[in-house]
């Protein structure tokens, strides 16, 4: 394999890392505001790494500009999304589990 | 009266005018009429200086304008002032200019606020509370002069100017070739879809003027916050895959409401988006500059308190001098990490 193969190969194995560390803490935090974090973040970086890759394999084609835009896209609106959850659930007047709580309760 | 460059202000100043004159009349009290200008940018900012000069020549109007209204037989027992305030501080949004009339009027023992119709600092933002409403919150009384105004078309639409034009024609016209295949077509089909595009969206494009020399320096710093961004979001996104696959979930979560040391809705959007995206923190709400930041544990807190994407994000738009602005913990924030109490309300952005 080449160095790029290895690159492209590298990049999507640790993208799909943090894509399930994405899903294991939304499985695992105790609640809404803990879960957007793992929700918005860690899936930013595993769809950013994995889009990386593929602009990697697409090489020198237009499709990597369009990877490219999606990136900075995704940089953009992640977050954006997060912050209108967690802002609707402050709305709603969620309090946020804090470390004295009972484990599991939310 | 809080005096602005508008269509109305000639109108509202002659109305409180008369209103000053007849109290005078009527009453054997010393009356005082306060013209006041509310400069936005502090005193230190490189666009005071243009700022202030609109603000001096404004004043220097409305001294003609009282002379004339006054007539040849002015009431002995009436004071006019004109004063220039808030040139100590930033101010932002409606809330802001609030604050800074209310202290002026507290200051000054003023009783009565009269407002132009057309008075519209910090814009009319639907997600901000006008000024009339924040004003409300001391017992000064709030008057809008009762003049007329010509109607307007919409408030989001402001006067596009060439340069807008050919920004957002240019920025369009790019995207599209790049997307495109590259043949003659398509740089027609391109060129007339973006007119379309700047012909629909300019007026809204942007708040300010875009500027050939402030643009590309701030694109150029934004390539520098880039990289740097990335290298945060990946380290913290080892901290937060740790907390979250160790065995014992060791997370502490809690908001932290800090004020910000950044003025005006693209630096705070970056910011709030920045914070979102380094793992561990997560803005909830941002009103003007306070954020309310959700953070997983007590490290990234601290992260956050020593202001490294703050300072990136004033590099970003004001330059490298902003970035010397002192981190919100030397600013006295964060030490008391108890949402709802942490620093003080109204920490002054003093560089």
């Amino acid at each position: 394999m080449t160095p790029t193969e290895w690159a492209i190969v590298a990049l999507a194995l640790v993208g799909a890392f943090f894509g399930g560390v994405a899903a294991v803490g939304i499985v695992r935090l105790p609640d809404v505001y803990t879960r957007a974090h793992a929700a918005s973040k860690s899936d930013t970086l595993g769809a950013v790494l994995t889009i990386s890759a593929a602009a990697l394999a697409l090489q020198t084609d237009l499709s990597t500009i369009k990877a490219v835009f999606l990136l900075a896209f995704m940089f953009l609106t992640n977050p954006t999304a997060a912050h209108a959850i967690a802002r609707a659930a402050q709305d709603q007047g969620i309090e946020p589990w804090t470390a004295g709580d009972e484990e599991g309760e939310r | 009266m809080p005096l602005d460059d508008s269509v109305t202000v000639r109108n509202t100043v002659a109305y409180a005018v008369e209103q000053a004159e007849t109290t005078a009349r009527d009453s054997q009290q010393q009356v005082a009429l306060h013209l006041v200008v509310v400069a936005s940018t502090r005193a230190v900012d490189p666009e005071a200086q243009a700022e202030l000069g609109d603000a001096k020549s404004l004043l220097d109007r409305a001294e003609v304008w009282v002379e004339e209204d006054l007539g040849a037989d002015p009431p002995t027992n009436l004071d006019v002032t004109f004063e220039i305030t808030g040139a100590d501080r930033y101010l932002f949004s409606p809330g802001d200019y609030a604050d800074a009339i209310l202290a002026y009027a507290a200051d000054n023992d003023i009783g009565q606020v009269v407002l132009d119709p057309e008075f519209n600092p910090g814009g009319t933002t639907p997600m901000l509370r006008p000024l009339e409403v924040e004003l409300a919150r001391d017992d000064v009384t709030v008057v809008t002069a009762p003049v007329e105004r010509p109607a307007r078309s919409t408030a989001l639409a402001r006067a596009a100017t060439l340069p807008k034009y050919g920004t957002v024609f240019g920025i369009s016209y790019l995207f599209y070739l790049l997307l495109s295949t590259y043949k003659p077509l398509d740089f027609l089909t391109g060129a007339i879809t973006a007119a379309i595009v700047s012909g629909l969206l300019a007026p809204i494009a942007f708040s300010r003027q875009p500027s050939l020399t402030r643009i590309p320096k701030q694109l150029a710093r934004l390539a520098i916050y880039v990289p740097y961004l990335i290298k945060e979001i990946a380290v913290a996104n080892v901290q937060i895959a740790y907390v979250v696959l160790h065995p014992s979930l060791p997370i502490d979560p809690k908001i932290v409401k800090f004020e910000a040391a950044v003025w005006g809705d693209a630096p705070v959007t970056t910011l709030a988006n920045s914070i979102t995206l380094t793992p561990g923190t997560l803005t909830v709400s941002v009103s003007e500059r306070a954020f309310d930041i959700h953070s997983l544990t007590a490290d990234v807190r601290g992260d956050l308190f020593e202001g490294g994407l703050e300072r990136a994000v004033r590099f970003v738009f004001y330059g490298r001098e902003a970035a010397a602005i002192p981190s919100p913990r030397e600013r006295g924030q964060g030490e008391d990490e108890d949402a709802g109490s942490s620093g003080d309300p109204e920490v002054p952005a003093d560089g």
